[in-house]
């Protein structure tokens, strides 16, 4: 994933045991989710297309959900924009082409299938992509596998959090408080936070058009495309930071309202009245919808400013 | 006249030794005045005792064992702490921080 995860939990037991247990969770759906390892399933599965594709559960469970997150957003989330990836220049690992520069493209856009689509064949254990269909789970893997892995943490240690560049599960409460602290980063500075939050059990995931970026050929260019175009997103939001009570949802949504931007942001919320946003303006002006979630367990999450 | 001149000298002569000796007798016999808080040896003294000195640390032992690799730390003794001052509740939990990736 290319990113840092974080397991933190209030012992109650010896936690070493399923501390690297999940650990090794993480590992294994990195291996097999990762378009960038040749030997990954997700490599193997868009080597494969036009053809049907035995795949194990977790693949197909994922692809279902992606399937069901494209509907719902529109069309604003879309695993099958790989080639537009691509044609951006990222087809190497983020550190790669932070060293060396986006090496090919832009090349001119090809018509591919719509990811709707999709063949899964759930009895037979096996998927087929279209000819010319590529996917990148990119937007949603991460969250899924946050999910499994504080699944996994929480059937020993019930208050618990999981947290995989950003993309946080909280499960119960911490031990010396009531809520979960979140620290919103400034979008061009690190080091600095934009807003502190209190959470109960429940989600958050932010996306940004700077974190992932890099220069083609003397353009900036970054990793949120917008499958209206094939290009990346080119709206005033840099951030968006969603709070929904799954992690799944909550990065998602995070993409979807960043590259909609202010003009799908209301459907968007229509068809997700649990989740909260929270966006920063290109201008550096703030716009935020948080409310009490009464999906959440017995806590609300709150802004401390 | 001589006569009374020499009585009345002889009576102021007589009283200022006897005002004297009085005076004298009066401040030898008058208890001692206290000088600053010297502790006394007396059984109303507040006694002062040394704070207790903590006992070190066992070293940690960080060689793995044959259980998977885990590592066994010694028990650590835990000393009771003084009572904190209320505390935010945020103050303590640890934060998590959210910014894309």
């Amino acid at each position: 994933m290319n990113t840092e995860v974080v397991l933190a939990a209030v012992e109650t037991t010896d936690a070493e045991a399923v501390l690297q247990a999940t650990r090794l969770l993480i590992e294994d759906c990195e291996r097999r989710f990762s378009r960038f390892l040749p030997g990954s399933e997700v490599s193997a599965l868009n080597r494969s297309a036009g053809a049907w594709f035995s795949t194990s559960p977790e693949l197909i469970e994922m692809l279902q959900q992606s399937r069901q997150y494209h509907q719902s957003t529109g069309g604003l989330f879309d695993p099958s924009i790989l080639p537009d990836l691509k044609r951006a220049g990222y087809d190497r690992s983020i550190d790669e082409i932070r060293g060396t520069g986006a090496a090919r493209g832009p090349e001119p856009r090809e018509d591919r299938p719509d990811f709707q689509s999709l063949e899964i064949d759930t009895t037979g254990g096996r998927v087929r992509l279209l000819p010319g269909m590529q996917i990148d789970l990119g937007g949603i893997a991460k969250g899924w596998i946050v999910n499994k892995a504080a699944g996994l943490l929480s059937e020993d240690l019930p208050n618990c959090a999981v947290s995989a560049g950003g993309d946080i599960v909280f499960k119960g409460t911490p031990a010396d408080g009531e809520l979960w602290q979140i620290r919103i980063e400034d979008p061009w500075d690190s080091a600095r936070e934009v807003m502190r939050l209190g959470i109960g059990a429940g989600a958050v995931a932010t996306s940004s058009v700077v974190k992932r970026s890099w220069r083609q050929h003397g353009v900036s260019r970054h990793h949120l495309i917008d499958p209206r175009t094939g290009e990346p997103a080119a709206g005033d939001w840099v951030s968006v930071t969603v709070l929904a009570p799954s992690i799944m949802t909550a990065e998602v949504y995070a993409k979807a309202v960043l590259i909609g931007g202010a003009g799908e942001t209301p459907r968007l919320l229509q068809q997700e009245p649990e989740i909260s946003f929270f966006a920063v303006k290109m201008d550096g002006s703030i716009l935020s919808s948080f409310e009490l979630m009464e999906s959440f367990d017995e806590h609300k999450s709150r802004v401390l400013q | 006249m001589k006569i009374m001149k020499l009585a009345l000298r002889s009576w102021i002569a007589l009283t200022s030794v006897f005002s004297f000796m009085a005076a004298w007798a009066m401040l030898a016999h008058a208890p001692k005045p206290v000088q600053g808080k010297s502790i006394s040896s007396s059984s109303s003294a507040i006694a002062v005792t040394p704070l207790p000195t903590l006992a070190p640390l066992p070293p940690l032992n960080l060689t793995g064992n044959t259980d998977g690799g885990s590592f066994q730390l010694p028990p650590i003794t835990i000393q009771q702490a003084p009572a904190a001052p209320p505390v935010n509740m945020f103050s303590q939990a640890p934060v998590f921080t959210t910014g894309g990736s």
